[in-house]
């Protein structure tokens, strides 16, 4: 299996480089449900000089072959890469299945790196707060990036109300995926609809998954790589921020956003780099919507598994303690609100 | 005695993890094999209290029905409420009170949309006693890892 896709992979990047590119190495490293993750080492000669460099394949998994995640997934590496944030070169992307059945994209390996478990009490050791400093700062200049100026603007996402644009998004798919009646998402999406958010400070591309577990860090506590855009969208900017608080990603201790520094100090460091306020009454909105879109997201993995269209185990981990999480964060909440 | 799911389920999931796992030559074996002892932990919490969690959930709603009912106003809406208050599943297997639940579940999100436009006092009381019911299941469902 390894060996054919090696063949072809070495086959298409010839076709791309101009020359022959021997492939060696390809092995499956974990990536999440929604792509087939690979690296592998290519070489081959580019004027006239040896190169030898790592290189990640991202598939399409057998059940879907929805082009438009995966274009969008890669055109945010680019614009991301160019504008210096941490993110992989990408180096192509195939939308066709001529080369390896299915659609897939190629972007560097960031090597010497790991990867935070969400399930880890302390993923990041002594790094802790330079990780957290690095990952709000970036998270901040996502959020200051102009859309048109990175040659974004045509993402999915609506310029006016786009909370409700993010409300009926995730409501679709709850109505599509559940397979029993969820009352906690339900009452949360009354609750985000009776009570929407000020209009965002500015449009912004939201990442979408910015959260532990989708960056990379090297052995000094340096952010390496950004990674899982395809969710990318434009948006309200705090978007992203409150899915980065979301206490699903607190690693136990929720007074630390995403078990680095503290919540306090990452709102600082987000305002700082994005050059925008947070205002408290709507961040609480942007909090609440993060968990609904949890839910609507285990919801989904959860479908994916009973139904054995994607029977990866992460879909039945998500579908179970993910789901669970989130509907106690959300029945919290959303009952504290009543209470006061 | 022979050794219970719940003991089974638990032991199988720490043998992967703490000695299947770091035999594995890959970084995808190993991530997969985690997963999956995971969700043998969670197999063997579901195992042991699946039953009871179904079953003091569902007797939370039949019993939020039956204070409720008098609240409200609309007719069609009572009688279920009356009718869902004197229900019963049909066994103790999980698939039966899985069925019993998804239908009160039903009832459930009927009642708390007819509370939540409900003006007064009394409405806000309820309100909060239907999420009470919900933080209750909600934490009776959390998994542990561990």
């Amino acid at each position: 299996m390894s060996d054919e896709i090696s063949e072809r992979l070495s086959k298409y990047l010839g076709a791309k480089f101009g020359g022959v590119v021997d492939v060696t190495g390809l092995a499956r490293i974990p990536g999440g449900a929604s792509r087939e993750t690979y690296r592998f080492r290519a070489r081959y000669k580019r004027d006239g000089k040896e190169i030898e460099r790592g290189l990640i394949l991202r598939r399409d998994p057998e059940a879907s072959l929805i082009n438009t995640e995966r274009t969008t997934e890669y055109r945010a590496y680019q614009a991301f890469h160019k504008l210096g944030l941490p993110v992989p070169e990408p180096i192509a992307l195939e939308l066709s299945g001529d080369a390896l059945d299915r659609p897939f994209f190629i972007m560097e390996e960031i090597e010497n790196c790991t990867i935070g478990s969400i399930v880890s009490p302390d993923p990041y050791g002594p790094h802790r707060e330079r990780v957290g400093r690095q990952f709000f700062e970036a998270l901040g200049k996502i959020a200051r990036a102009d859309p048109d100026a990175v040659g974004l603007s045509d993402f999915d996402g609506a310029r006016e109300n786009s909370w409700a644009h993010e409300v009926q998004r995730w409501e679709r798919e709850i109505d599509e995926d559940e397979r029993e009646p969820q009352p906690i998402a339900r009452a949360a999406i009354r609750w985000l609809k009776r009570n929407p958010p000020p209009p965002p400070q500015k449009l912004s591309v939201v990442h979408g998954d910015y959260r532990t577990g989708n960056f990379l860090i090297d052995a000094d506590g340096n952010i390496r790589a950004l990674l899982d855009w395809e969710m990318a969208h434009l948006g309200d900017p705090l978007e992203d921020l409150g899915w980065a608080l979301d206490p699903l990603w607190s690693h136990g201790d929720i007074e630390h956003a995403s078990g680095t520094v503290p919540r306090a100090e990452a709102i600082a460091i987000w305002e700082k780099a994005s050059g925008l306020k947070v205002d408290p009454k709507a961040f609480r909105w942007w909090e609440i919507f993060a968990s609904l879109k949890g839910a609507a997201i285990w919801i989904s993995a959860a479908r994916e598994y009973s139904d054995m269209r994607n029977a990866d185990p992460i879909n039945a981990f998500s579908g179970w303690y993910c789901l669970a999480f989130h509907n106690k964060i959300l029945a919290d909440r959303l009952s504290a609100l009543v209470d006061a | 005695m022979k050794p219970s799911a719940t003991q089974i389920l638990g032991l199988s999931a720490g043998k992967l993890l703490g000695e299947i796992l770091p035999q594995l030559p890959t970084q995808f074996a190993q991530g997969a094999t985690s997963l999956v002892a995971f969700l043998l932990m969670f197999s063997a919490q579901e195992s042991e209290r699946g039953a009871e969690i179904r079953v003091n959930e569902n007797a939370a709603m039949r019993k939020l029905f039956a204070e409720l009912a008098p609240l409200v106003s609309d007719a069609a809406l009572k009688k279920k409420l009356e009718a869902a208050a004197k229900s019963v599943a049909s066994s103790l297997q999980i698939s039966d009170l899985d069925a019993a639940n998804y239908e009160l579940r039903c009832v459930l999100i009927a009642l708390q949309i007819h509370i939540e436009d409900m003006q007064g006092e009394k409405a806000r009381a309820a309100e909060k006693r239907i999420w009470q019911v919900l933080k209750d299941a909600a934490a009776a469902r959390i998994v542990t890892i561990g």
